[in-house]
């Protein structure tokens, strides 16, 4: 559950400074290509050596520290693996979501930090929620994340992100959504 | 069942291929399968290298029956009652870890992993001593029947099961196809878990020989080019095997040799070596000779596996991946699903991470072919529970004529036990409902004696 390598010295960024305010707007933006499904924009944000993980978090006894599971994810991806969900979900075939889900990530409790890089890593709550259809109960996942964004003439990019959700059964059908 | 006719109506109707929907809502349909399926099956709980150190445990249930299947100090894995022999508090809250012993919470009785009782409080002057309650007495419980198979630990709650091999029976052959690639057998990771609103049976049914599902539930798969090969008939030449209690799907396979054939879905040379010196000449000639090679299988009541090759990078060979997977039941309308990934122990690294990729990108949470599947399923269970429509009656004949005859013949010379198709057909789902309604009615056993 570290933000970074544990060896590396992160300097906090103050909710004052301009670094911090590039980041919300990023993360809010990213969370408006999201619900508005416009992954192909979503995808633009991803640098091509992107990681996006999300371990599998499990009930263990005494501290968080065993909670997450070493060797078992929800997704472990990168640039090719999420190009592939998004052209997946651009097909006439993805069930799924077909209707589509109406989802609305919640982006909260934002804290930045500077990397002796240069580049920013940020951690942040989400809770995401998502409707499908007439009948059903809403669903909800609530989790932190951890993401390392890269300064590029394009602005930010989104390099790592690590998904802890607080579910150790998760209570959505699927991850046929990007968190 | 609160009227027994009913339940008799139900299964006779099931036994025909006409399935009332019922089957996948009913609540009193349900309770009967708690008490005589998860009553009396072979149920799966965990693999044998889920803990592999002295001490480790996982808490595993049979429907609502807690159980912490442990490995203890001498390196014996046990199933022990997650029930403490005081007051019922369950002694385990964890779901995975590593303790020489468990305490209850409520009044500090201890027990070592073992399951022996080592600590009463006050033991002399609350209980008298051991001369009025020998400790030895009162160790957690085990379930009547605990037994394993290639490290796959089963427990029966019934006293009188048969023998774990006997209730495998022929389903072993293809079983091993999956779980021992090589002497040393499989490593397990995981479980992913999740509930989906869909009664346990669809999934069971589904993965034990739904060939025809394939080309369109999942032809967003196909759309992207996640396979190599995606001819929409490309299910058709498959074969559908059930023997005893399991059964699954298969591909046939392009011309070629053994080493070949098992080279084209994209093992390495040295794991296809281990395969050839590991399985029987019968096992071999699946392969070799026939020219199948398993995909999806469910051994009843509620086992299920998956075996499938997709690409894990742009224009890339194809890279498999084996996944275990337990439908564990909720309710009647809700099922917790736990699917593992998992790999020959053997295997090169290289292999094992690039078939963990192949893993997560088309099965469990996020996987691409599953999130379809249960899209499917939730959606029969909620028409399954209508006032009207439960008792609508489910076609599940594919292969049959209106008058029930075959309308294709088992195979000849097929190399494994069983009865196999070639083709598209529901011998398979029928299959699975039928010892459904065999235990449902209580006669699994004695149709067997």
């Amino acid at each position: 559950m570290r933000a970074a390598p544990a060896d590396e010295r992160l300097e906090r960024v103050g909710s004052g400074e301009a670094d911090y305010h590039a980041v919300v707007d990023f993360l809010h933006r990213e969370a408006e290509l999201l619900d508005e499904r416009r992954w192909r924009e979503w995808l633009a944000l991803l640098a091509e050596d992107v990681t996006y993980e999300m371990p599998v978090r499990a009930t263990g006894a005494r501290s968080l520290e065993t909670s997450v599971l070493p060797d078992m994810d929800h997704f472990r991806e990168d640039h090719f693996t999420l190009r592939k969900r998004v052209e997946r979900l651009e097909t006439e075939y993805a069930w799924t979501e077909d209707p589509p889900s109406r989802t609305r990530h919640v982006v909260t409790n934002v804290r930045v930090f500077r990397s002796p890089s240069g580049e920013l890593v940020a951690r942040s709550y989400l809770l995401l929620f998502r409707s499908r259809g007439d009948t059903r109960d809403p669903e909800w996942v609530c989790a932190e994340r951890t993401d390392r964004l890269r300064r590029t003439e394009e602005g930010l990019k989104l390099v790592w992100r690590r998904v802890v959700v607080d579910e150790s059964v998760l209570r959505t059908q699927n991850l046929a959504i990007f968190l | 069942m609160g009227e027994h006719g009913r339940l008799e109506r139900l299964v006779a109707d099931v036994r025909q291929g006409w399935i009332p929907a019922a089957v996948y809502s009913d609540r009193e349909v349900f309770e009967q399968e708690v008490e005589c399926v998860f009553g009396r099956a072979w149920v799966y709980l965990a693999h044998e290298s889920e803990i592999p150190e002295p001490g480790d445990y996982v808490v595993r249930r049979v429907v609502h029956d807690s159980f912490i299947v442990v490995r203890d100090e001498h390196g014996v894995v046990r199933v022990l009652a997650n029930v403490c022999r005081h007051r019922g508090m369950q002694v385990c809250r964890a779901e995975r870890g590593n303790a020489s012993h468990f305490r209850c919470p409520y009044h500090g009785w201890t027990y070592r992993n073992t399951g022996h009782l080592v600590g009463v409080p006050f033991h002399e002057d609350a209980y008298g001593g051991e001369r009025e309650f020998p400790k030895a007495e009162f160790g957690l419980l085990s379930p009547p029947r605990v037994a394993s198979y290639n490290g796959l630990i089963f427990v029966s709650l019934d006293p009188n099961a048969p023998a774990l091999q006997d209730y495998l029976g022929g389903f072993r052959y293809y079983l091993d196809f999956y779980t021992r690639q090589s002497p040393v057998g499989l490593e397990v990771h995981g479980p992913q878990r999740w509930r989906v609103r869909a009664n346990w049976k669809i999934g069971a049914e589904n993965f034990c020989g739904d060939t025809y599902h394939t080309p369109y539930t999942h032809q967003s798969i196909a759309e992207i080019g996640l396979f190599a090969e995606h001819r929409p008939g490309k299910r058709k030449e498959g074969v559908v095997y059930f023997a005893d209690r399991g059964g699954g799907t298969t591909y046939k396979l392009a011309p070629g040799s053994f080493e070949e054939r098992l080279r084209s879905v994209g093992y390495p040379d040295e794991m296809v070596e281990r395969m050839a010196q590991t399985w029987s000449p019968e096992q071999r000639a699946l392969v070799a000779e026939a020219g199948f090679i398993v995909s999806a299988a469910t051994l009843f009541p509620n086992l299920s596996f998956v075996h499938n090759w997709p690409r894990v990078r742009e224009g890339g060979p194809p890279v498999p991946f084996i996944s275990l997977r337990l439908w564990q039941p909720v309710s009647a309308g809700e099922t917790e699903v736990y699917s593992w990934f998992a790999v020959d122990r053997l295997a090169p690294e290289e292999f094992k991470r690039d078939s963990y990729r192949s893993y997560l990108l088309s099965f469990g949470t996020s996987g691409m072919f599953e999130q379809d599947d249960v899209e499917n399923w939730t959606s029969i269970t909620a028409v399954a529970a209508g006032r009207w429509s439960s008792q609508i009656r489910l076609h599940s004949r594919m292969g049959l004529s209106r008058e029930g005859r075959l309308l294709r013949q088992p195979m000849d010379g097929w190399p494994g036990p069983g009865r196999a198709f070639q083709g598209f057909g529901e011998y398979n789902q029928r299959a699975l409902l039928e010892v459904w309604c065999d235990y449902m009615q209580g006669a699994r056993e004695e149709a067997r004696v």
